[in-house]
């Protein structure tokens, strides 16, 4: 333990440090300042995005193993979580616990089978398995009540010495999905800064190369995937308690799988923040073409902007294409992701400062 | 025993049509190593075209084909120069990605265009069937399966036999080889591009007659076509055209067998199998 | 480039002109949440439509109503980003929709939150009124109904002994065929194949064969849009012929099915609504035609149904919302549904009765021929008589 303090150190700053404690501290006070629910639910959706994202980064960021079927983490998690409440009336504090012991104990066997292959066949065998686990669900009813979902009739008070809470309304739930989001970023940087996360990188870059350094593939590959598949569960525990209703299709739905490699792509793989970029972006991007008015909510925009009204006649039936031209463009001109477009730019900028000659003072 | 022959027959006129957008998506893949995760919506533009056809000039799915297909060439060609072209040899992730974003694209520009409702095409074949020995085949079915053995024939001979089919399967064997042999391998990108593209409308077309058509039709059939161009080898046309039979026919007696609502899983668990002990598929060639 | 530029400046200018104007009369405000983009994209057209209708509608009776629109996108968290913009950003008096039974389950549970009246106009989903929620409303017949509908009508006409359930996995067709199976029990018939089937496969002929192998008397199916075609046309390759036909709504309830006249005769349907039930409704269904250039489905009728309904309370609440849920609670609407008026039976609380009615297609038109006191002396065709 002592040894894993002093490596940790290595990649610590404390003025950074510092920063981050500052930005999560000012944004748990914004349900004090809004009471709007609606700027509320897209924090919280934003929060279990970045969680989703900083999750799928550890297996796909830093491993380099491009999974496109973490649906069945996330769907596994709601599930569990959901049954256990909704059948079984075990409380979801319990609930998650055992959902995130499921997925890893999913992830195992998933693992176990994918990752024997590589590139192109990784990919696809993941999407397999997510499928093949929506299947399954929709098919045995009788256990997990297939198509018709889960609906949630209510959650128990969370009663501690000190205080309870009782999950009505949006605070609970803003706090919890901070607090994952924040945990998954930590361990992000975990993985960023200590020797298991070289590990991993060193077999992202070169999986041969890494093996012949003694670097146990198997072992490691699993390691990654079982911490991203336990905060994805954790995470599809928290969006199933808050949204009150599941079905197979909407948590174990290969769009769910995608959106989280869409959040990391475009915010930048592999980085500490890009989940937190490209979750930013896209939920918020997605709503505003969904819905432009919340804009005005939030104090972005006036009521009376004709953008919005623009968007509103025009476009809202659109909103997907523009989701699509957005994930084109990034690739096109961004393929860093937005986080190294913003790197580039800076670069660059700096080169053209350094170049240039120095006016006469 | 009826029930049994009747599924494998129906299983494998189906697989037809799986063959032949695993093997537009075989050739892409081939050419090109780019997962195409729009072959769906591409094949969706075909089954619009082919409802416009038929609509205003009111001629026959199969017959439409001589105008389709060479529609959806160009349309592939163009899709590969301006957008394709440029990821080739970024990495994996960012080639999914761009697929993605156009198909969604194209899914959610058609959707302005044509509304989200479904489009049915009905020809006066369309729910008839042939009896034989107490069997039905069905007779939309049936045609298309002749028309896929067609192409597939005629397709095989164009990569056996012309030069461009042989320089596209050199660039398919390896890029850089076929480079330095003077082949223009951006040309023959284009061509497999389009050529997949052509495949996977025509698909869509042959299914027209007994399918229906909305802008969303294409997501399941870009994971199918996954399935059959991996069960038959990357980059392998007979492989792609077995992978595609055999997938109908486990589909078709995984409903009888299993169960109908697991009949798409039972074709998952078969790829996985078929992933793991034969990583190269049933006729690719094993890579080192 | 032009033109596109001179389309955007009128609009800025209509919106320039449009605004005062509605600040001034501050119009009472219904929300609209819907599916207009993703899978349910199709069917939330046609509710769009009946809503449309609906506002004309109620303009001409001097009701001049602010509808605000939201897509669901058919995902129920995308439905509770909307509930949240209509209920607290624009403070909307009362809501109609959403239409998938998941999306209608969450808003569900936000409208009894916020206190802001909800009509669902055609989720089948059976809890949705069985909560006792006090702030939700619903105008269709839960999804019970339907098969039960379906199934006293077979034995009405003869005396069918078997029957095989083929459904989509989807929550509309297992929680209708799992109500069927239980009711087609309790009345004495022999369940012989019950097969779930997951949508998007072009291919249903070996779910038939099995079907068709062991010959029941009735066939009943429940399926979406146009896998009712596909169901049918599969049906006639492979000669499948049992009494009966018998579909659920949705799929066979569309003017496509009733156009493929090669498939659909004979076959049976029940639905929240026909046309022919009242004059009212023809003439419904005369002005959805001519404006939409297709017939409506039952789904236009109950958006419409409840459109009217909610945009009548909310003008008589005065844009209050305890006054909008009271009325909605007290008042009935005689129109193209017939009588509307939500109350409590059999554990429902605030769900409109709906007699649902049987039909046939004879000839690619559809023809009411159950309960009795629907059809007017239509006769029904049984048992199925075969293929052409």
């Amino acid at each position: 333990m002592p040894s894993l303090l002093r490596r940790t150190a290595r990649g610590f700053s404390l003025p950074a440090f510092l920063a981050y404690l500052a930005v999560i501290l000012l944004v748990a006070l914004v349900p004090l300042v809004t009471r709007k629910p609606l700027i509320l639910h897209m924090w919280i959706m934003v929060f279990l995005a970045i969680a989703q994202g900083a999750a799928w980064n550890v297996i796909g960021g830093y491993a380099g193993q491009y999974s496109v079927g973490h649906a069945a983490y996330f769907g596994i998690g709601a599930y569990t979580t959901m049954m256990l409440l909704e059948l079984h009336q075990i409380a979801p504090w319990y609930g998650i616990g055992l959902a995130i012991a499921n997925a890893v104990l999913l992830s195992v066997v998933i693992g176990s089978i994918t990752f024997r292959l590589r590139g192109p066949y990784f990919v696809l065998a993941s999407i397999a398995m997510a499928e093949i686990i929506r299947l399954a669900t929709l098919h045995f009813k009788d256990f997990t009540r297939g198509a018709e979902g889960i609906l949630l009739n209510g959650i128990p008070p969370l009663e501690t010495p000190w205080f309870t809470v009782d999950f009505v309304g949006k605070r609970p739930f803003f706090y919890a999905s901070l607090g994952l989001a924040v945990l998954v970023i930590s361990v992000n940087w975990f993985v960023q800064h200590t020797k298991l996360g070289y590990y991993f990188q060193a077999i992202r870059e070169d999986q041969d190369a890494a093996h012949s350094l003694g670097i146990n593939l198997t072992l490691h590959k699993n390691l990654a995937l079982g911490i991203s598949a336990a905060f994805t569960a954790w995470a599809g525990g928290l969006f199933a308690l808050y949204v009150r209703f599941i079905d197979p299709n909407i948590v174990f739905g290969i769009d769910v799988s995608v959106q989280v490699v869409l959040i990391c792509i475009i915010g930048g793989i592999g980085t500490i923040l890009g989940p937190v970029v490209g979750s930013v972006v896209l939920v918020l991007l997605a709503e505003s073409l969904r819905n432009p008015k919340w804009l005005v909510q939030t104090g972005l925009a006036s009521s009376d902007s004709s953008t919005i009204a623009f968007i509103e006649a025009h476009l809202s039936n659109a909103h997907v294409l523009f989701y699509g031209i957005l994930v084109v463009a990034v690739v096109l001109f961004a393929p860093d992701g937005l986080l190294g477009l913003l790197r580039t730019g800076v670069a660059r900028l700096k080169k053209q400062r350094a170049a240039e000659p120095r006016p006469a003072a | 025993m009826t029930v049994f022959l009747q599924s494998l027959l129906s299983g494998i006129l189906v697989g037809g049509i799986y063959a032949l957008i695993g093997i537009g998506l075989t050739i892409i893949f081939g050419v090109m190593r780019v997962i195409n995760f729009a072959h769906g919506d591409l094949l969706m533009m075909g089954m619009y075209l082919t409802w416009l056809i038929f609509t205003y000039l009111g001629l026959d799915p199969y017959a439409s084909l001589v105008l389709s297909a060479p529609i959806l060439f160009l349309w592939g060609a163009l899709l590969q120069k301006v957008f394709i072209n440029r990821v080739l040899g970024a990495l994996p992730q960012n080639q999914i990605l761009l697929t993605i974003g156009l198909g969604l694209i194209m899914s959610n520009s058609m959707m302005l265009l044509f509304t989200s409702d479904y489009r049915i095409l009905t020809t006066s074949y369309s729910s008839s069937s042939i009896n034989l020995l107490g069997l039905s085949i069905s007779q939309p079915l049936l045609y298309s399966f002749l028309v896929t053995a067609g192409i597939t024939a005629a397709l095989f001979w164009f990569l056996q036999t012309t030069d461009t089919g042989q320089a596209i399967r050199a660039t398919a064997q390896d890029r850089d080889a076929a480079q330095l042999m003077g082949i223009n391998v951006r040309r023959m990108s284009v061509l497999a591009f389009g050529l997949g593209t052509a495949l996977a409308g025509t698909a869509g077309a042959l299914l027209a007659p007994t399918y229906y058509i909305f802008p969303q039709v294409g997501g399941s059939f870009t994971l199918k076509a996954f399935v059959v161009v991996v069960l038959g080898g990357m980059g392998s046309i007979v492989g792609a055209t077995l992978g595609g039979v055999l997938i109908g026919v486990t589909e078709s007696l995984g409903a009888v067998y299993v169960a109908s609502g697991l009949k798409e899983l039972v074709v998952y668990v078969l790829f996985l199998l078929i992933l793991l002990f034969r990583p190269a598929g049933l006729l690719g060639k094993s890579k080192a | 480039m032009t033109m596109l530029a001179s389309r955007i400046l009128s609009l800025a200018a209509a919106v320039a002109l449009a605004l005062p104007g509605a600040a001034r009369a501050a119009p009472i405000k219904v929300g609209f949440i819907n599916s207009i983009t993703g899978p349910q994209a199709p069917i939330g057209e046609t509710m769009t439509n009946g809503l449309e209708l609906a506002i004309e509608d109620l303009k001409k009776k001097g009701l001049d109503l602010q509808v605000i629109r939201q897509d669901d996108t058919g995902k129920p968290d995308k439905a509770i980003s909307a509930i949240e913009q209509l209920a607290t950003g624009d403070e909307v008096s009362v809501v109609v929709g959403p239409y998938t039974s998941a999306c209608a389950a969450a808003v569900a549970k936000q409208t009894e939150l916020y206190q802001v009246a909800q009509v669902i106009p055609a989720a089948s989903k059976e809890d949705l009124t069985r909560q006792g929620y006090k702030w939700v409303f619903r105008v269709n017949a839960p999804g019970n109904v339907y098969a039960k509908s379906l199934i006293d009508a077979a034995l009405s006409f003869g005396k069918p002994k078997t029957v095989a359930f083929i459904y989509e996995s989807t929550d509309f067709g297992s929680s209708l065929s799992k109500v069927g199976k239980e009711y087609a029990i309790q009345k004495g018939l022999t369940v012989v194949a019950d097969e779930g089937y997951q949508s998007g496969s072009p291919d249903y002929r070996s779910t038939l064969t099995k079907v068709k192998a062991v010959n029941p008397d009735l066939v009943f199916m429940v399926s979406y849009v146009a896998d009712a075609i596909l169901l049918m046309r599969q049906s006639r390759e492979l000669g499948l012929k049992p009494q009966a036909f018998l579909g659920g709504g949705a799929g066979f309830d569309t003017d496509k099915f009733e156009k493929e006249a090669e498939i659909s005769t004979n076959v049976f349907s029940v639905t929240q609504w026909t046309p022919d039930s009242s004059a009212a409704a023809e003439e419904f269904s005369k002005r959805y035609t001519a404006r939409f250039g297709k017939r409506p489905t039952y789904h236009a009728a109950c958006t419409y149904t409840a459109m009217i309904a909610a945009g009548e309370a909310a003008a008589k609440g005065g844009g209050d919302r305890v006054k909008t849920r009271d009325a909605l609670a007290s008042m009935t609407w005689t129109g193209i549904m017939g009588t509307t008026r939500f109350g409590a039976y059999d554990g429902y609380t605030n769900q409109n009765l709906v007699l649902m009615p049987v039909t046939q297609y004879q000839g690619g038109k559809g023809v009411t021929v159950f309960p009795a006191s629907l059809a007017k002396g239509n006769k029904a065709v049984y048992p199925f008589p075969g293929w052409k």
